[in-house]
Formats: C-alpha cells, structure tokens, sequence
C-alpha cells in the first residue's frame, strides 16, 4: 500500500449537540481513488469536511502528511488540499474562465493578480473537464452537465496534490457521470493526485475507485482495495438489504434485494 | 472591461453634473462656468463665498453620505450573502443615530450646551451602530440559510432603535434640538465644513482597506465553504468587510442622520450595471449612491421652496417601492 496522505485519527465531530462520528480512523493512501460510500447519514460528507478543516473536530485530528491541518493557514491548507462540496454557489454572471480562476486565490499574488503559471492552470483544467470552447460563457448558461464540470475545473485548477469531491455526480445523467468519474481517475492515475470522493453508487465505486471505504452510523465497516472491500456480505451489513455481485465485463456490479428481514415484516404487514 | 470603463465614465459625468447643478442651484443661480471658476479660486469674491461656505459643504456632504451609506450596503450584502442586506435593513443607521443622541443627551448641560467636544460625537454613532449591527448579526446568523431571518432581526432592532431615538430626543435635554431632528429621518441642510472633513476622512481611511479586500471579496462570490476551500480566510474577511460597512454607515449617519434606502438601491443597480465583480461593482455603488443622495437633495431644493425636506425623506419615498420589489421577486436573489 502507497503512503497515507491523508488520515483522521479517532476523530470526532458533529453539528451542534449531535456527533456524527466520534473515535473515526480513516486513511488515505496517496495517489489513488479512495471511494466514500454509505447509507444517508453514515458521516461520510462530515468525515470529508472534517479532512478539509471545514468542520472543527470535537476530538481526535486530521493529518495531511504527517501534520494536523490546523496547523496552516487557510492559504497553505488549500494549496495542499482542494475540495468541492455538494452545493457550490456562486454568482449567474462569472464565465466558466472566471469561475476556474477563483481556484487561483491561494496561488495568484495578492498585489499583482494572476500571472503567466495562473493562467497555464486554468487553461489546463478547461480542457481537462473539455470546456475550453465554452470559456468565456457565463455560468448562468450552462447546462447542469457542463456547470458541474466548470466547478471541477476550478477545483483541478487549484493544483493541490489531494482532492476531495463530495457527491461530484449528483444530477448528472448517466454519461456525465461516466465523464466526471473518468476525470476522476485521469486526476489520479495520469496526474498523481490523491483523490477522495463521496459516491452514492456502488456500482460506480466499485468500478472508479482503487480503494472503497464503507460507511455505517459514523463506522467505518470496511475498508481496502476494491477486490476485498465490495463483497455481499459487508454491503449487506452496511446497506441493510439483501445482495448479490455479479461479475461483468466491466467489473462488479451490486444488485441489491430486500434482506430476509425486511421481507419477512413485508410479508406480515401484507398478511395483517 | 471597456464596457466597464465606459458605463463608470458615464457615472462619474453625471455625478460631476448633478454636482455643479446643486452647488449652482439656491437662492441665486450660478452657472456651472462660475461654479468651476469658484471652486478653482478664481471666481468673483461674491461667488466664491456662495460657494464655499453656502453651497459646497451641502453639496458635498450629500455626496459623501450617499457614497459612504452605497458601499456600506455593498459590503454587507457581500459579507452577509444577503442581497436584502443595507444598513437602514440591519438596524444599523438606527443604531448609530441612538448613539449620537446618547452622546448628545450624557454630555448636555443644563444650558443645553455641550460638556465635551462635538468630535466625539461620530465615536459615539459608532458605538450604536457597531453595538445594534452585533445584536442583528448575532440573533440572524444562527439562521444562515435563511435569508429573511436576518432582515426581521434587523426590522425588529431598527424599530427598537427608533423608538429609542424618539424617546432620547423627547426626555433628554438635547444640544439644538433642530438639529437633532434630522436623525429622524436624514438631513443635509445643517452641512458644516467640519462633517465635510469628518466624512471624508472616514471614507479616505476606509479605501486602503477597500483595495485590499477588493480580491477577498471577489472570491467571497463563492459559497463559504468553497471559498474556504480555495484558501480564503473567509471569517477573518466577514468580519473586516463587517467591520468597514458599520464604520461607513456610523460616519455617514453621525454628520447626514439616517438617510435610507440609498445603501440598498445603490449597490443593486450597481450589481445590475457591473456585475459581481467586487472592483467595479463597489466604484459603482459609490458613484451611483452619491448621485442619489445629490440628486435627492437638489430635487427636495428645487420642489419644495422654501420648505426644507429632509434628504432621507426623498430616498425613502423613492426606494421603499423599490425594496418591496426586491422582496417580491422570486428566483436566485444573487445572480
């Protein structure tokens, strides 16, 4: 296994009285795709807000190297780590240029505005996510495939080595999720960046990641390559739901049923 | 860019226009020839003293107010992510003027007479303003997502504060009560030289700051988190921009009372014409809401002879629809 790049180390944290997790251990080898996958809830998104310091820790620390990330600047964390949540905003009038720029404020002067190595890296990440034709249009005006590959291209064009992505396929059809989760693997295996991404498909976990880590009630239940981690009886365990894996020419593919359980009260209720 | 350029170029020429017009406008007419000739030094004795010890102070003071109160609402509609967000909005214009007639009423003697310099007097708006902008901000910002929490703890402060400044210039004894009247609603017919300097050094002090938070501000566009993210300090820039918007409002409503709307109205049309980038949008607002308040003053000049209308009264009747339409309007509120 590659060296860990990112950790949390029995951490704890939460949203006013409730914890959401506490005594978490997670580690993030560098360089390849580690998948977050759970049920709603499980703390997955808090534990990948918790990596990027948006979310203070209760207890317990996030290490990025070998040093807690609250030890640096907003400005230095975010030149060794980028991240884009689950809702970004930002005003209908920035061009899809200006909005991948915004990925520059930790590298660009504060006196003198983007440099020649700024724009190098916004033009970059525009024709990585293939939106260099479509650079100079406003945001408003994207269609919600394009908007979220314009918010991807902010975040590659922030140049840290880690990336997290909460949930980067929600609302995407099916092809741009492919799109999206095919970047997201070219960000690590082709540019060496370590990647942690928050999925609620198992079946695109399993086929994009190297490494999966599953999620239950602020648990960790497994975690490991793929190989090891995507099988029935732990995905069971996690889901609540009865399931088989089948093999396909792509990779593995769960097909989830209802478990026994579930059945069974199904079964009563219908009786009743 | 050119396009900027070329809208603030406009602005500034009607500002220029609509400044010479109120210095020439008044009981006798000047032309703008002789208005420029005056302010140059070169003018006749009679119109320089028309100039600049009748008309300039006004003139200016309207001005600077109106600049000032813009980019206050400007920066705390940035700050806050609240486009409904304006000093008058956020009890801040209310609580500063509670300030001045606290100052007022403490340091009064029996003579009516000031115990203390008048230079205290904007130290003391100050402390209103900044002590109702903390209750609104803290009260509303439990409720980050929703926008309309913050404007009803900023209704409700404004109104408490409203009702102090009644009672203060009911019960206490106050210094020119005349005077005092104008925080009521907003006045620039009193204009000294003195509120000129004062005004204008709170807004030659606030510019440095402007120009460095010029880029914050434009990654604060972002959603907290994202700008986060990106490496912004976004606390640290809150509560500068915060900071800045209560110190601009208290300067303008210690000398020019509470004139409302204009730090609502300003930085919108501002946003319409330049878009959300922070540089052009803030230049705007200041341009646009000096032009408001010169224009709201030589309107209230020229109609209601020889009456005097409060300024505010004026803005007020002008952007009170405006904000009702604001808050009408459905979809996103920030793009």
């Amino acid at each position: 296994m590659p060296d860990t790049h990112i950790a949390l180390r029995e951490a704890a944290a939460g949203y006013g009285v409730r914890l959401v997790f506490e005594g978490l251990t997670l580690e993030i080898p560098a360089g390849q795709v580690t998948a977050l996958c759970g049920p709603n809830g499980c703390g997955k998104s808090t534990a990948l807000k918790a990596m990027r310091r948006l979310l203070p820790l209760r207890h317990g620390a996030a290490l990025i190297g070998d040093r807690p990330v609250t030890e640096r600047s907003a400005r230095t964390l975010a030149r060794e780590i980028a991240m884009l949540g689950q809702t970004p905003e930002a005003p209908g009038d920035l061009t899809v240029r200006d909005l991948a720029g915004l990925g520059r404020y930790a590298h660009a002067s504060r006196f003198t505005g983007p440099g020649a190595a700024d724009r190098a890296a916004i033009d970059a990440a525009l024709s990585a996510v293939d939106l260099s034709d479509l650079a100079d249009r406003p945001i408003a005006a994207l269609s919600g495939g394009q908007l979220q590959r314009a918010w991807l291209a902010m975040t590659v064009a922030q140049e840290a080595p880690a990336i997290l992505l909460d949930e980067p396929t929600n609302h995407l059809d099916i092809a741009h999720a492919l799109e999206t989760l095919d970047l997201v693997r070219r960000l690590a295996h082709e540019m060496g960046r370590t990647v942690v991404v928050v999925l609620h498909d198992l079946n695109l976990a399993a086929r994009f990641a190297d490494r999966l880590v599953l999620f239950r009630d602020g648990r960790v239940t497994g975690q490991g390559p793929v190989s090891e981690v995507f099988r029935p009886e732990l995905i069971s365990h996690v889901f609540d739901i009865g399931c088989e894996i089948v093999m396909t020419s792509v990779g593995p593919m769960v097909v989830p049923f209802k478990n026994s359980r579930a059945a069974a009260q199904d079964g009563q209720r219908k009786a009743a | 860019m050119n396009v900027t350029a070329a809208r603030l170029g406009l602005l500034g020429m009607l500002l220029s226009a609509l400044l010479l017009t109120g210095i020439g406008t008044g009981s006798s007419f000047l032309g703008p020839d002789r208005v420029i000739a005056a302010l140059w030094g070169t003018g006749e004795r009679m119109d320089m003293v028309i100039v600049w010890t009748l008309r300039l102070p006004r003139v200016a003071l309207a001005a600077l107010a109106g600049a000032a109160l813009a980019l206050s609402g400007a920066l705390l509609q940035r700050a806050t992510r609240n486009p409904l967000a304006a000093p008058s909005v956020l009890g801040i214009t209310d609580g500063a003027a509670v300030g001045v007639l606290l100052f007022l009423t403490i340091s009064s003697d029996a003579a009516n007479h000031l115990t203390v310099p008048v230079a205290w007097q904007p130290a003391f708006a100050g402390l209103g303003a900044t002590g109702f902008a903390l209750l609104v901000l803290l009260l509303g910002g439990r409720h980050r997502a929703d926008p309309l929490r913050l404007l009803l703890y900023g209704v409700a402060l404004a109104a408490l504060a409203k009702a102090l400044v009644v009672l203060l210039l009911i019960v206490g004894p106050v210094y020119r009560a005349s005077q005092a009247l104008i925080w009521l609603a907003g006045s620039v017919q009193a204009a000294q030289g003195r509120d000129v300097v004062l005004l204008g050094s709170v807004l030659g002090l606030s510019l440095p700051v402007l120009i460095l938070l010029a880029r914050p501000l434009d990654q604060l566009r972002l959603d907290p988190d994202s700008a986060f993210a990106t490496g912004l300090p976004v606390a640290a820039v809150r509560g500068a921009a915060l900071a800045l918007a209560v110190a601009l409002a208290a300067g303008a409503v210690s000398v020019a009372g509470g004139i409302g709307f204009v730090g609502l109205l300003a930085p919108h049309a501002a946003r319409l014409l330049f878009g959300s980038r922070a540089a052009p949008q803030l230049i705007g607002a200041a341009l646009l809401g000096a032009a408001m308040t010169t224009g709201a003053d030589l309107l209230v000049r020229l109609a209601f002879q020889p009456l005097e209308v409060p300024v505010g009264a004026v803005t007020a009747a002008l952007g009170a629809p405006f904000f009702l339409w604001l808050l009408n309007r459905r979809g996103d509120p920030h793009a």
